[in-house]
């Protein structure tokens, strides 16, 4: 057996449910927390769209990156530890009158690349449109 | 609050005050874990003079005695300059409470838009008005204002958003690109150095002033005041994040930077551009920050608010924001 509605189905009465009966009759601190809901309803229907091949393309970029293999959370905490480390390597400027744009590593370079490319994704699941 | 507490607290307001009104409480507006909001009635004893509204902010216990203290202060001191801020009725310290005078007039974001979508003119008195009224609290005397950190050096500040970072239970390297990028452009030192630091409202934002159909009535919120460099102010009222979706209003949704620059040098303040971009990278890398730390006092507990839950699916907007203002192969931000 099939349950239907499926999640994704569900979510979005959820959501209507939400915006059109509840928001409207609502006050104060419940209407803006109903309205909060409404939105996290649509959140969720779009991740459980998006959300394998959102982790999925990230976590085969920053492998690529790392040259390794691991989970997405691991290498994310690799790449955090390795741009930590890499900056507190680079000499501090001194009396803040130069200015050195030219000195961002290769790393940097392409990990600017890899997350605007993911944090794009992750938009198209919290807020399309947000990079319009 | 419960209603025996909620009794309690009015007895107590009203002997702060002078001929110890009758307090009643006509609302309640829990701003954040941080303090908590009172509209208050208050009538006189002998019934000659009609009511007067008020509004009581009570800080949590988790807020230091000391910081009502200077808040205090810093709200008395910004009416002799000049800036529109509510009348202070009463402090106490030890409960925590200012009680100021009611200022009519809108500050939830979407009605203030609304008004200025049905009076495009209102958008551009504001801006101009919030000009104003930064450079007033940029030109306060700071010396009475004992007890507030310093961050106007920006490498203070890059070393704080280092270590909030550091404290993040979850890995966010776009922060770490947005660390590397104020730390290769630092911007020039302010003309006078360090003794040119201010007074910095901190969160002067749509959401926390007051406006009416004439413009700016009150400037509110002043519990992140700091010293420290004027065009962190101006960069952080000017971030997308409080536009709420009016982008073609650079200044939250409402005006135009122009405007704000414009009347921010006639009133006596000092426009620095480097500074200005430097400031608006380093509150996008703060707020993206504050947004995460908030998404970790649900996770851990601290609090079951959906409204914190929901900062988490936020964070991506601000690290976007972070992104492209740091975009190096993009152009560099326009001059005006």
């Amino acid at each position: 057996m099939i349950d239907r509605p499926n999640a994704s189905q569900l979510l979005q009465a959820m959501a209507e449910t939400l915006s059109e009966h509840v928001v409207p009759s609502a006050q104060g601190s419940a209407k803006h927390a109903a309205r909060v809901v409404a939105n996290l309803c649509r959140i969720l229907e779009r991740e459980l769209a998006l959300g394998p091949e959102t982790a999925e393309a990230a976590q085969q970029d920053l492998a690529e990156l790392m040259s390794r293999d691991g989970t997405l959370g691991d290498l994310l905490a690799d790449l955090d530890e390795r741009l930590r480390t890499e900056q507190a390597l680079q000499p501090s400027q001194e009396g803040g009158s130069q200015k050195t744009p030219e000195g961002i590593t290769p790393c940097e370079s392409r990990a600017h690349e890899i997350l605007l490319a993911d944090v794009r994704r992750r938009l198209a699941i919290n807020k399309p449109g947000y990079d319009a | 609050m419960t209603r025996s507490e909620r009794d309690k607290l009015t007895t107590s307001i009203s002997r702060l005050l002078p001929d110890q009104p009758e307090v009643r409480v006509t609302g309640v507006a829990s701003l954040g874990a941080q303090r908590q909001t009172l509209f208050l009635e208050l009538s006189p004893r002998n019934r000659k003079t009609s009511p007067q509204r008020a509004v009581a902010q009570i800080a949590s216990e988790i807020v230091q005695a000391g910081s009502v203290q200077i808040e205090g202060a810093i709200l008395q001191a910004a009416t002799i300059a000049g800036v529109p801020v509510p009348k202070v009725l009463a402090v106490d310290y030890a409960m925590r409470v200012i009680v100021s005078q009611h200022v009519d007039g809108e500050t939830i974001p979407r009605k203030i838009l609304r008004l200025v979508k049905a009076n495009p003119e209102l958008g551009s008195r504001l801006a101009s008005d919030v000009g104003q009224a930064f450079a007033a609290i940029h030109g306060m005397p700071i010396g009475t204002l004992g007890g507030l950190e310093d961050y106007g050096d920006p490498q203070r500040y890059i070393a704080e958003l280092e270590a909030l970072t550091d404290d993040l239970s979850t890995p966010h390297p776009i922060f770490r690109l947005g660390l590397s990028w104020l730390k290769r452009h630092l911007p020039d030192p302010r003309p006078g150095g360090a003794s040119e630091s201010c007074l910095v409202h901190g969160d002067l934002r749509i959401g926390n002033f007051i406006a009416s159909a004439e413009g700016l009535t009150a400037v509110l919120d002043w519990e992140l005041a700091h010293l420290g460099d004027p065009m962190e102010d101006l960069a952080w009222i000017c971030l997308r994040t409080w536009r709420f979706g009016h982008d073609d209003h650079e200044v939250g949704g409402f005006g135009n930077r122009r405007e704000l620059r414009a009347a921010y040098e006639k009133a006596g303040g000092l426009w620095r551009q480097d500074a200005f971009d430097w400031w608006t990278v380093a509150r996008t890398l703060w707020w993206g920050n504050g947004l995460a730390r908030q998404v970790q006092v649900f996770l851990t507990g601290g609090s079951n608010s959906i409204v914190l839950a929901a900062s988490g699916r936020r964070v991506a907007e601000l690290e976007y924001d972070l992104l492209t203002l740091i975009d190096e192969k993009g152009d560099p931000p326009s001059p005006l």
